[in-house]
């Protein structure tokens, strides 16, 4: 009755190997970290757990750092489908996959001291990191909904532990119990509408479930609760606002480094593979500017409201917050909404998609620079991590300041920074498809934003120091905010590449 | 028995997992809730594989059988993690982190 799969689509050809390398190179560094987890020496404890996270770490930027230059290696080549349709490799995955292992690298870097000071240093945390960062690339690349259901789950397992890994803080283990039930419970959701799906439609396959919906465009009510159960399951990952409730409580408890890796990595993941399949059903895999794309009109009316409630929900609660680690939440609440503009008024404009990557590498570069400054300036325990323990940072440590005011301008959308461009494509190509209200609410929603942004900056420079901030910034910390600083300001002030790119990938996809 | 039936016995399975994650204080049982919803699925892919001579959902049990596995493992772990410092697995009990 409908396909089988044919045992001569499951041999990998060499090309289709060389595809995968990326893939086999994370899980063989996430394995090789687990087993740098268990290295003796000495007879004394505390070099044996040294010379451990030492090596976990240096095995987990090694596995990144090959995996970022196979990735560059096979970038170019043109896309393959592997595993009988299962799996896609093309220039969308690559860029993505790129974004991912940056990211995680990055985060590792920035996380070592991090631990260290926090006590809490065990090696498990890379390989942890390693997992997950695998589930965010299979996620990006899943053209199935069970590829996409298991990536989900390996992405989402491996941050339920980091999230608790400070075990003996109650507050990082309640985060942790509280993500865990609300992510596993939000993920069989997901799982009963892709069954219900399977159910209508016979097949898991996105293109085939495209196809499908096409020909079959009856209201069946099971197609139709399965369709609004699996966009549950994204609007929760993505953190939009009917389900953004445990975001900022988890970012709150989880430590700094790990609060870093979910927002930058999971919710680029989400957002890829949100954008995937969202664009797969859709306009039938037509991603740059496709001129067909005709959204389902209900889907439309749905997003529109909870792109703009999310907007203005996550900025206007972020007014309010005294921590910083909330207000980044919130801000990154709101953060969703601006994407979500760009996803739906990606169909109809010229820019097509990309200002939606375009959006989230910029989010993920500016994410990551602020949170790693938050996490090196708090105290023991994530204590002080207030707007107010800000105050005369500006004179005391006048580069982190520097770099700490260029990721809040950033995020505020102003001018010479990553921040505006991603902004500008997304407002811009919203009113190209004529959201022209859906574009002026939301430029007024980032307008409010810009206060609390600001705010900080505010404190900084304008305010006296209240007290001694003895930031210690370990090297290589200090070269993920250089990172992070060059990136928002390179891309800011020349877009065009990374336009380009992800102009390129969205037509790719 | 027709597709029809299985169907309708997932939905109930699932919906009575919902209601439990929704209203029980529990934590535990909250797990166990989870684990409910997601057999539901489960039953409710191989019925319609039976029903599409199709073997994609058959197999994709098998998955969710793995992931619900290693799902409870890190819960319970997280559970016990917590019942070691707040001394107690119910909800009512998680406050520290609300405003």
């Amino acid at each position: 009755m409908s396909e089988l799969i044919k045992p001569q689509n499951l041999v990998l050809s060499t090309e289709q190997l060389a595809m995968l390398m990326p893939y086999l190179i994370v899980a063989a560094g996430a394995m090789l970290t687990l087993l740098a987890g268990v290295i003796r020496g000495s007879s004394d404890p505390e070099a044996n757990r040294r010379k451990r996270n030492l090596a976990a770490v240096l095995v987990g930027i090694a596995t990144v750092t090959a995996g970022l230059l196979y990735t560059a290696k096979i970038w170019g080549e043109p896309g393959a489908v592997l595993f009988n349709g299962m799996l896609a490799a093309d220039y969308y995955t690559g860029l993505m996959n790129a974004v991912f292992l940056a990211a995680t690298g990055l985060v590792m870097l920035s996380s070592y001291s991090y631990l260290e000071k926090e006590r809490i240093h065990h090696a498990e945390y890379y390989s942890l990191a390693l997992f997950s960062c695998l589930g965010m690339m299979l996620m990006a690349s899943a053209l199935d909904l069970i590829v996409l259901f298991v990536a989900l789950e390996m992405m989402s397992l491996g941050v339920y532990v980091m999230v608790g890994f400070r075990r003996a803080d109650v507050r990082s283990n309640e985060a942790a119990v509280k993500y865990f039930i609300l992510g596993s419970a939000v993920s069989a959701i997901f799982l009963y509408g892709v069954a219900l799906l399977y159910g209508a439609t016979g097949s898991m396959n996105i293109a085939q479930l495209a196809t499908s919906l096409k020909s079959d465009p009856t209201g069946n009510p099971l197609l139709a609760l399965g369709a609004v159960l699996v966009t549950v399951g994204f609007l929760f990952k993505i953190a939009s606002v009917p389900f953004h409730m445990w975001m900022p409580d988890v970012y709150e408890g989880a430590p700094t480094s790990v609060t870093n890796f979910m927002t930058t990595g999971l919710k680029a993941a989400a957002f890829a593979a949100f954008l995937r399949v969202f664009i797969g059903l859709n306009s039938g895999g037509q991603g740059g500017g496709g001129t067909e794309g005709g959204l389902d009109a209900s889907l439309h009316d749905v997003l529109w409201v909870v792109a703009l409630v999310t907007m203005f929900i996550g900025n206007v609660i972020a007014l309010t917050q005294k921590n910083i680690k909330r207000m980044l939440a919130y801000s990154s609440i709101a953060h969703s909404g601006y994407i979500l503009v760009g996803l739906i008024s990606g169909g109809k404009s010229e820019y097509g998609y990309s200002s939606v990557i375009l959006y989230l590498i910029a989010y993920v570069v500016m994410n990551l620079g602020a949170f790693a400054i938050v996490a090196h300036l708090s105290e023991r325990g994530d204590r002080r991590c207030d707007v107010e323990d800000y105050a005369g940072l500006g004179y005391r440590h006048p580069w982190l300041s520097f770099a700490m005011a260029v990721f809040m301008f950033s995020m505020a959308g102003v001018p010479p920074t990553v921040g505006f461009a991603g902004k500008y494509l997304i407002f811009s190509s919203a009113v190209q498809a004529g959201e022209i209200w859906l574009a002026v609410l939301g430029v007024l929603c980032s307008a409010i934003g810009a206060y609390y942004y600001l705010r900080v900056i505010v404190f900084m420079y304008m305010r006296e120091p209240a007290r001694a901030i003895a930031a210690k910034f370990a090297p290589a910390a200090a070269l993920v905010v250089l990172v992070a600083t060059a990136g928002t300001l390179q891309f800011g002030v020349f877009p065009s590449m990374l336009i380009h790119a992800a102009k390129k990938a969205a037509m790719n996809i | 028995m027709t597709t029809q039936n299985f169907i309708f016995f997932s939905m109930c399975l699932f919906f009575i997992g919902l209601f439990g994650v929704v209203v029980r204080r529990n934590i535990v049982i909250i797990l166990m809730s989870i684990e409910l919803m997601l057999n539901a699925a489960n039953i409710a892919l191989v019925a319609y594989g039976r029903e599409l001579e199709h073997m994609g959902g058959q197999m994709a049990v098998f998955f969710v059988i793995t992931v619900a596995a290693a799902e409870s493992a890190v819960g319970l772990g997280l559970v016990i993690a917590l019942f070691r410092n707040l001394k107690s697995v119910s909800t009512e009990d998680i406050e520290l982190l609300k405003r």
